[in-house]
């Protein structure tokens, strides 16, 4: 008698779990929200726009660091104004060919406009990571600035997961067409002379990057507002 | 020649000096200009302003150059009149984004050209937009209540449209007349309501915009409203507040009202009234200070008049003289108050002792407390003694003796109260009476060697009473000395040391009447006696109670004094004052130690005392007995009969 009951306990125990498994999974799997490229996959989707205003966000942060950190540079270690190289200062980034105005921005794909976004994170990943290390160890810099600078090799390859999740929605949408591959060869990316960045001095690399965070940003608003006009556009 | 030569020098020279005074300009190349700064509205366009130096005096031309970055392409700018002068114009087709520029001004004239420095700048940041254009402002209401809806749009020339430039707007509002400008952040949105807002009155609105990273715009032009008066919804605002004071005022005083008793506690806390005795506050709300004081005075203490001298007894001792019995009066400072206790009735609280019921003389309570209070207070000091003495028995009274062969017992047959309280304390006096027998003794010693020496005949008598303790002196016997030095009347020359034995009942002891057959023993007893008149009671018997002289007194049997005893009743004065005479009829004092005491105007003549009756102060009161002195004057005996004094009123 006892033993009886005490095996229905276990047994509907045991299916309690099982019932959970099966379900907790699917729960589990939703209450994360991942964003996923497919959205047959059963887990939560993201609109378009919700992605793009994420990615847009998370542009703007990282243009602003730089931003600070390129003030605090000219503050502390201002190069002399009557320098003749000054214009000729050659980010490594040059190479990658970049719209230079509206027109050119608006009359370019959308394909290539989010290629040359991936491609231009792509470019800073190495260098920021190297700059924060330098700044890490060189005492000159207080923490703040090296811990600015950590976190703006963070978001650099945080946003670049975040436009390739974005291409992937759109290539799934069919916005754009499958030529934007996602995984970009680095090969393509990195400059000719991988030495040339180690030139460069710091002041020259925030210059750069500020300045194509800034593209970064115009550009993903620019698609936006191309794809997903409807909110603040 | 030579001077004509001299002359065309100094003329030439001349010239040469003064021709350019005399123009008053110098011709120089023309002075650094100044790139002063570069805008761009809409970040497609842009425009550089620069200052120009010095002229030189000659016209000069001012020319752009710029560079674009990665580029030695020296181009010039081509545009120098739209947007004014002394500026350069960029136009879509000349402008990159995200490209350096290094851009110099270059002013030349006929003599020169000088350039000025060069300036880097990119496009991205140095936009600053127009101000924003179709500012409305218009008037709502939520709920009875205006705010302002302010609405406007971008400037047409910045492309926030198609994302190329992001705006964020901000707003300012004031009332007319007023100095300081309301801001108010408005985002990226183009519609904002304004809800603090005070009705009646005109309000000015402006907008500006700015891009991401750029500059501020100008402050578009001022949007006037007027806003229409909600006075009425103003009066039932304060309607409202009155009504909500009105009921927190209510509320606190309930609230007071109810904790006011608590309240008043704690702000006037309860004046602790008086507690004195016979104190009346209604007296004292009267403002009768006299009254009040008075009766202060009279309640108690000092008690004035002895009126009642039962309730003023603290406690007294009933004496029962035997008929064949001398009334012997000793002095004992043992029989201090606190030996006295008999069976008292009434007690006051504050004496500590019991006042002693005149109907029962129980000796073992006496005894008792009266062994502890002698163990007690033979250590104590005298003045202590002497203190309580002179305090509470001021209503004692001593017992007056005769001689000893007037101690009849059949005429003490009387109640004598004796108030032996009062006896003050001999300093050379500490007897230790373990026992009751022996504290008798002590007592008897006590009371002899105070002022009357009992010699042989004494110790015989007190051996006798030693021996006969147990059997005689029963409960109730109370062996009753006088008490010495009582400063009130000091009726010198006790004769004898009389013990009065007190029964608790009509018996007396055995003793006395043993001892004193004839008196024989007491004409031995010439001790120096001072008696004093003490108090009596209402019964007006005179106690006499014998005082010690200065002298020391050794414990023992104090040597025999022939002192005259004042045993005699000479006669009632005119102001009643009793006259005691000695036996001796000494005249003059040999050792007639009459001490002129004048407290209670008690005065002595040639060794005779005189008694006078007037009351005198607290300590003890003299009360002459007028009837009895008329009766004492009677004795033809010439003794004094203490029982006769002591029973006449009872006659």
């Amino acid at each position: 008698m006892v033993s009886d009951s005490s095996l229905n306990h276990r047994l509907t125990l045991l299916f309690l779990v099982l019932v959970c498994l099966v379900f907790c999974r699917n729960l589990t799997s939703i209450g994360a929200a991942p964003i996923c490229t497919n959205a047959q996959t059963g887990c939560q989707a993201l609109s378009l726009a919700n992605l793009f205003d994420r990615v847009i966000q998370h542009s703007a942060r990282m243009h602003g660091i730089s931003n600070d950190l390129h003030s605090e540079f000219e503050q502390y270690f201002l190069p002399s104004k009557n320098q003749i190289g000054r214009v000729s200062r050659n980010c490594h980034t040059s190479t990658i060919l970049t719209p230079n105005g509206k027109e050119n921005a608006q009359r370019m794909a959308r394909e290539e406009l989010t290629e040359v976004i991936l491609k231009l994170l792509m470019a800073w990943r190495d260098p920021l990571w190297r700059f924060h290390q330098g700044m890490a160890h060189n005492h000159d810099f207080n923490n703040f600035s090296s811990n600015k600078a950590l976190e703006m090799s963070d978001m650099v390859h945080e946003l670049r997961k975040g436009v390739e999740k974005v291409a992937d929605k759109m290539q799934m949408l069919g916005i754009i067409s499958n030529s934007v591959s996602s995984q970009v060869s680095p090969e393509a990316l990195l400059p000719s002379d991988s030495a040339e960045w180690h030139l460069m001095r710091d002041y020259d690399l925030l210059y750069c990057f500020r300045r194509d965070s800034n593209k970064v940003q115009n550009y993903l608003k620019i698609l936006k507002c191309r794809i997903v006009p409807e909110h603040g556009c | 020649m030579k001077e004509v030569m001299e002359e065309a020098v100094l003329l030439f020279l001349l010239l040469v000096i003064y021709t350019p005074d005399a123009q008053g300009t110098r011709y120089s190349p023309p002075g650094k200009p100044e790139l002063t700064r570069c805008r761009s509205p809409e970040k497609e366009t842009f425009t550089c302003w620069w200052k120009p130096g010095s002229d030189g005096g000659l016209p000069t031309t001012h020319a752009l150059y710029y560079r674009k970055e990665n580029s030695d392409t020296i181009y010039e700018c081509s545009d120098y009149h739209t947007a004014g002068e002394n500026s350069c114009f960029f136009n879509k087709n000349d402008t990159s984004i995200w490209v350096n520029y290094n851009i110099t001004v270059v002013a030349s004239n006929a003599l020169g050209s000088t350039f000025s420095d060069p300036v880097d700048i990119d496009v991205v940041y140095i936009v600053k937009p127009n101000p924003p254009e179709k500012v409305t402002v218009t008037v709502m209401e939520l709920k009875e209540w205006p705010f302002l809806r302010v609405s406007w749009e971008p400037p047409h020339k910045a492309d926030t449209r198609s994302g190329w430039i992001t705006l964020i707007y901000e707003l300012r509002v004031k009332l007319e007349g007023d100095d300081e400008w309301e801001m108010h952040l408005a985002g990226q949105q183009k519609l904002f309501n304004i809800f603090s807002l005070r009705s009646g009155g005109t309000y000015h609105v402006q907008v500006r915009c700015k891009p991401d990273h750029g500059f501020w715009s100008e402050w578009s032009s001022t949007s006037h409203i007027e806003i229409p008066d909600y006075l009425h919804r103003e009066k039932s605002m304060w309607i409202l507040i009155a009504v909500f004071s009105a009921f927190i005022f209510l509320i606190l005083t309930w609230s007071l009202h109810m904790s006011s008793h608590s309240l008043k506690h704690c702000i006037l806390p309860p004046v602790p009234g008086p507690k004195i005795k016979g104190f009346d506050k209604q007296l004292l709300k009267n403002g009768k200070s006299e009254d009040l004081l008075r009766v202060l005075v009279v309640s108690d203490f000092p008690p004035t008049t002895p009126s009642n001298y039962e309730d003023m007894l603290v406690e007294y001792l009933e004496v029962y003289v035997p008929q064949e019995q001398e009334v012997l009066l000793e002095e004992s400072k043992d029989l201090h108050d606190s030996c006295l206790k008999f069976e008292g009735s009434t007690s006051d609280n504050d004496s500590g002792r019991v006042s002693c019921d005149s109907h029962t003389l129980l000796m073992d309570k006496c005894g008792e407390a009266k062994e502890e209070g002698r163990q007690t207070d033979q250590e104590d000091s005298t003045t202590e003694a002497e203190a309580q003495g002179q305090q509470k028995d001021w209503d004692q009274d001593t017992l007056m003796y005769a001689n000893g062969d007037i101690l009849s017992p059949e005429k003490s047959s009387g109640r004598v109260k004796t108030w032996p309280s009062v006896f003050s304390p001999l300093p050379q006096y500490t007897l230790s009476l373990p026992d009751q027998t022996s504290s008798l003794e002590m007592a008897k010693q006590h009371c002899y060697s105070d002022s009357l020496f009992c010699p042989g005949s004494t110790s015989s008598y007190l051996t006798h009473l030693g021996n006969n303790d147990n059997e005689t002196l029963g409960p109730g016997s109370w062996e009753i000395c006088l008490s010495n030095r009582q400063p009130y009347s000091h009726i010198p020359q006790m004769q004898t040391c009389q013990q009065v034995r007190s029964h608790s009942d009509v018996n007396i002891s055995t003793i006395a009447r043993k001892q004193e057959p004839a008196g024989l023993p007491l004409p031995f007893f010439r001790p120096t006696a001072y008696v004093e008149v003490q108090r009596f009671d209402e019964e007006d018997m005179v106690v006499l109670q014998s005082i010690v002289s200065d002298h020391g007194f050794h414990e023992g049997f104090p040597q025999m004094l022939q002192q005259e005893d004042y045993s005699k009743v000479k006669g009632v004065d005119s102001n009643n004052m009793l006259l005691l005479q000695t036996e001796a009829m000494k005249e003059d004092g040999d050792g007639c130690r009459c001490q002129d005491q004048v407290t209670n105007g008690v005065t002595e003549s040639s060794c005779t005392l005189s008694i006078s009756t007037t009351p005198h102060k607290p300590t003890a009161h003299i009360h002459t007995v007028v009837s009895t002195q008329d009766e004492m004057a009677q004795p033809a005996s010439g003794y004094v009969d203490t029982a006769t004094i002591f029973t006449l009123p009872t006659y």
